[in-house]
């Protein structure tokens, strides 16, 4: 069975279909998966401004650091949770779609970009995050999570009109 | 002039024809829409967390007011602008759509809210405010911007 078969054979599950069709609980979920974007994307953008020196400037890295990541975890969870929910609903037609294509490939770049901050600037945070310098890398960083954080967002706007 | 005959020169106005037919437009326009909301409410969340005492203690709330309240105002006036732009190519829609009429309503309040009564508790009490002491304030404010962002979902359901 190709994925394609398997997507097709969830989407025509009386489940999916159910939930597809539900006036309520699709909105709610879709709703929610879009308003969880405040708790998740839109904290990871004060950290991301942090790390520009566009605001917080007094406050370590680190410290706005710690703050953030204990709302947009549990941020990002919901955002997981209803995404998988809104898949299965209409797994054959999401993933034919290219801008769902290009939404998870973004994901996984931005998941390699977080990971490269946290292997290679967390551990050596305590040197620079009070200081006036930030590295030149964690500020490309940055910039590419604010970038690719909107080619996320827009990709799920565009999907949504084809599906 | 009456709002009808607004509505129905904008409908017929050739430029907003080109965002009207064209595929791409309003969803790359309501990209930024979004982008917009999510960075007002993002910043929202971390001023009012931070007040309701269940977040960002560790630092100072008048330290956290200043670029909080940078970045709100720009993600607000760049769902504003862009909001504007989704809306002129069909405001008879729009203008006949209860959620829309409910958004822009609470809308209107959430500004005024913040704006007057929100910044003066913010910029008279930030000396000293220990997380927790105001709830009823960063209640109202979350509540506010939530609904606005709920009622702009559900334009699309609901009607």
């Amino acid at each position: 069975m190709s994925i394609v078969e398997l997507c097709q054979a969830i989407q025509q599950t009386a489940w999916a279909t159910r939930f597809r069709q539900a006036d309520l609980f699709f909105p709610l979920v879709e709703g929610t998966h879009i308003l969880s974007l405040s708790l998740s994307v839109g904290l990871i953008l004060m950290l991301d401004v942090r790390i520009l020196r566009l605001g917080f400037q007094s406050e370590p890295v680190s410290r706005i650091m710690r703050q953030v990541m204990r709302w947009a975890l549990p941020g990002f969870a919901i955002m997981f949770v209803t995404g998988v929910l809104l898949f299965l609903a209409q797994a054959e037609s999401v993933y034919t779609n290219s801008y769902f294509r290009v939404k998870m490939l973004m994901l996984l770049l931005l998941g390699i970009n977080a990971a490269v901050f946290q292997f290679k600037y967390f551990p050596s945070m305590v040197v620079w995050d009070s200081g006036e310098a930030v590295p030149a890398g964690a500020q490309v960083i940055a910039v590419v999570s604010l970038i690719f954080w909107m080619v996320v967002i827009a990709c799920g706007r565009l999907m949504a009109y084809e599906l | 002039m009456s709002l009808q005959r607004l509505w129905q020169m904008s409908y017929d106005s050739k430029t907003i024809d080109i965002l009207r037919n064209s595929k791409h437009a309003i969803p790359i326009i309501q990209s930024f829409h979004l982008f917009g909301i999510t960075l007002l409410l993002g910043a929202m969340v971390i001023l009012n967390f931070r007040m309701l005492g269940i977040g960002f203690g560790e630092t100072r709330l008048e330290v956290l007011a200043k670029p909080v309240w940078k970045w709100a105002t720009s993600g607000l006036l760049l769902a504003m602008a862009s909001g504007f732009f989704v809306f002129v190519p069909d405001p008879a829609r729009y203008a006949a759509n209860k959620s829309f009429l409910v958004k822009m309503t609470v809308l209107l309040v959430a500004i005024l809210f913040q704006y007057t009564f929100y910044r003066r508790v913010v910029r008279t009490e930030s000396a000293n405010v220990r997380p927790g002491r105001h709830v009823v304030v960063p209640l109202v404010s979350l509540t506010l911007w939530f609904t606005v962002a709920w009622a702009g979902r559900s334009i699309a359901f609901l009607g």
